[in-house]
């Protein structure tokens, strides 16, 4: 390993190219989020009647005030895209991390005790497998009604078996190791056993698994919105967006690329950024496959 | 013989713990609505009701008694081929179903050949390059594709072929003026067996589009999957021997690598054409596809409860009978099963 100039070498992870350019695309996408009302031009809920589905401003009749034009009720494009990374931010990080919570706590369970635990939370993750994964969500939202907190809620009751299934079978395999055989002689309980010896192996997996689910969960955001079953009409939501310029697809079809390159920019991020980690951390895969 | 003693014991075992599966998710499905603030007897009723009329409506339709006598009555109606009337639309939901149900699965059909299609020529194709400088290129692209979903890509396509170019039609399942034959309900199917075959071309070109935004959004995973079941065959021993044998590359490929790589690559199509089958709806809504993923989005802007419940239990049940077929296909292609 090249040792740096100065103090200590990076970490073998972060000197993918992968990492590197999720993270990237993550931080964009973070410095929008949280500055959206210093870097939108526009307040995105201006309604500017006058100026309904403006093109964007290097094509002709393009007003240098809504830099990607305006939507069907003259709303500014730019800035209902950088308002509406609020939105998939928060549900990418806090959908992701508690359907992990969940996914995570089942799979140990499941895999550390084995026997009629392990065969009951196995029926349930199937039973949740039976439903398409869109239809499941779009019911939950009818039963919790909508809202921010309803949506993140309906994908993490959606998506904690994706966690569930893959870290189960991880589980299985470290449990049958030496080092645990020996925790458990020692003495340690069970839970000191699976938090102490088993998670910090299965933990390689469980990051890459979650830098995967944001991408999921910002691409369900997009569809609730899209459907009308996200956050209320007064907050921007990139689904929202697609959803307004199908209606004008032939008055203004720039309004369509914009969001649809959103939700493709921030899904490739994620993406990205879980294959480099799942390339770097898993320690199975062999040399020659990271590179 | 024994194949098909083995591939009906297989049914046997998978519709039996269908069964279970499906009770549980009617049961779970009917809990999640009953949450609901709304109030299915003021909706049935017109506006101008009194609360005397709602009460007398709620009691007829059951919702003063408790939720499990409630889910007892609407799973005994259930077995009669009854799951209720839409209120928004006043019709059976049997027959709702019954009308937009085709349209989805014909859907859903043909996306996954495109899919299948696409997975193999990639999967095969990303195998090919293995080990060379496009190999980079084409993982890179493959991680692409992962990062756009049947949603984005039906828009993408949509822009290009529908507005920009105008070459393909759009919205619905026929342009205006076609004659619809009614048969089964199957347009493709009715228009072939009848001979209309101007409506069958017109079918189809409404087609293309939905079925490959569908096609292509699954594609990558496939790809992958049987790129690594790929490389994991070429492991083994038997290729070595063909290879000393003088066989050609391509037919070691076609011969021995496809052939034991395409089970494990099956077993992961299962769970996809499932999601698949769910990925519909939308495909559906931006197409203004007359499928049932429309007639559920219909009923959730209305909450029209029966339809909901009766639109979502057909899912999954779509979603156990594409397992179950593609499990059976499993065992008929795995030739251990053909020994005596």
């Amino acid at each position: 390993m090249q040792q740096h100039a100065k103090g200590r070498p990076l970490p073998l992870w972060l000197k993918s190219g992968r990492v590197q350019t999720g993270l990237v695309i993550i931080f964009i996408l973070v410095v929008c989020a949280i500055f959206a009302p210093y870097l939108a031009p526009n307040d995105p809920n201006e309604q500017n009647l006058l100026s309904i589905l403006t093109p964007p401003v290097w094509a002709d009749g393009g007003d240098a005030m809504f830099p990607l034009g305006t939507d069907s009720l003259g709303r500014c494009v730019l800035s209902r895209l950088i308002f509406g990374a609020r939105v998939a931010l928060t549900v990418a990080f806090t959908a992701s991390i508690g359907a992990m919570i969940v996914g995570a706590f089942f799979a140990h369970v499941a895999g550390y005790f084995g026997g009629w635990v392990d065969w009951m939370i196995g029926r349930i993750v199937e039973i949740w497998l039976s439903f398409p994964p869109v239809i499941l969500s779009l019911i939950l939202m009818v039963g919790l009604g909508t809202g921010l907190r309803n949506v993140v809620l309906a994908i993490i009751l959606v998506d904690w078996t994706r966690f569930c299934r893959v870290l189960r079978s991880e589980v299985i395999v470290l449990r049958r190791r030496d080092y645990v055989s020996a925790a458990q002689l020692i003495g340690f309980s069970h839970w000191r056993t699976i938090t102490r010896e088993i998670l910090p192996g299965t933990l390689p997996l469980l990051i890459t698994l979650m830098s995967l689910e944001m991408g999921v969960a910002i691409i369900v955001e997009a569809i609730l919105s899209f459907v009308g079953m996200s956050v209320g009409s007064e907050t921007a939501a990139w689904g929202q967006m697609i959803a307004d310029a199908r209606q004008n697809i032939y008055e203004a079809p720039f309004n369509l690329i914009a969001p649809i390159f959103a939700i493709f920019f921030a899904v490739f991020g994620f993406n990205i950024l879980g294959d480099g980690l799942r390339r770097t951390l898993d320690t199975r895969l062999t040399q020659t496959e990271r590179t | 013989m024994r194949m098909f003693a083995t591939i009906a014991k297989l049914l046997v075992k998978r519709v039996l713990t269908a069964i279970p599966i499906l009770l549980l998710v009617s049961a779970l499905l009917f809990c999640i609505l009953r949450i609901l603030p709304v109030d299915p007897a003021a909706m049935s009723l017109p506006p101008n009701a009194t609360v005397q009329e709602v009460e007398a409506m709620r009691t007829e339709m059951g919702l003063n008694l408790p939720l499990y006598q409630q889910y007892g009555i609407w799973l005994n109606k259930l077995f009669h081929g009854d799951i209720g009337r839409s209120i928004h639309f006043r019709q059976d939901v049997t027959s709702l179903i019954g009308s937009t149900l085709p349209a989805t699965i014909e859907l859903a059909v043909i996306a996954m050949m495109v899919a299948t299609v696409f997975g193999l020529a990639g999967g095969l194709f990303l195998f090919y390059v293995r080990g060379t400088r496009a190999e980079a290129v084409m993982d890179f692209v493959s991680i692409l594709l992962l990062s756009l979903p049947e949603f984005l890509w039906s828009l993408f396509l949509l822009l290009i072929f529908g507005v920009f170019f105008e070459v393909l039609p759009f919205t619905g399942r026929l342009s205006p003026g076609f004659e619809r034959p009614l048969v089964t309900g199957f347009l493709l199917f009715d228009s072939l067996i009848t001979g209309n075959i101007p409506t069958l071309l017109n079918a189809l070109q409404h087609m293309i589009l939905p079925c490959l935004a569908l096609g292509i959004a699954l594609s990558p995973s496939l790809m992958r999957v049987l790129r690594s079941s790929l490389l994991d065959a070429y492991q083994d021993d038997y290729i070595q021997q063909a290879r000393l044998r003088g066989l050609s590359e391509k037919r070691i490929l076609i011969r021995h690598g496809l052939k034991n790589a395409i089970l494990p690559t099956l077993s992961l199509m299962g769970v996809q054409f499932g999601f698949l089958f769910g990925g519909t709806l939308l495909v559906e809504i931006i197409y203004s596809y007359p499928g049932m993923g429309n007639l559920m989005v219909d009923a959730i802007r209305n909450a029209d409860l029966p339809i909901i419940q009766g639109a979502g239990l057909t899912y999954c049940v779509a979603v156990l009978v594409i397992s179950i077929v593609v499990d059976s296909l499993y065992l008929i292609l795995n030739p251990k099963l053909r020994v005596r």
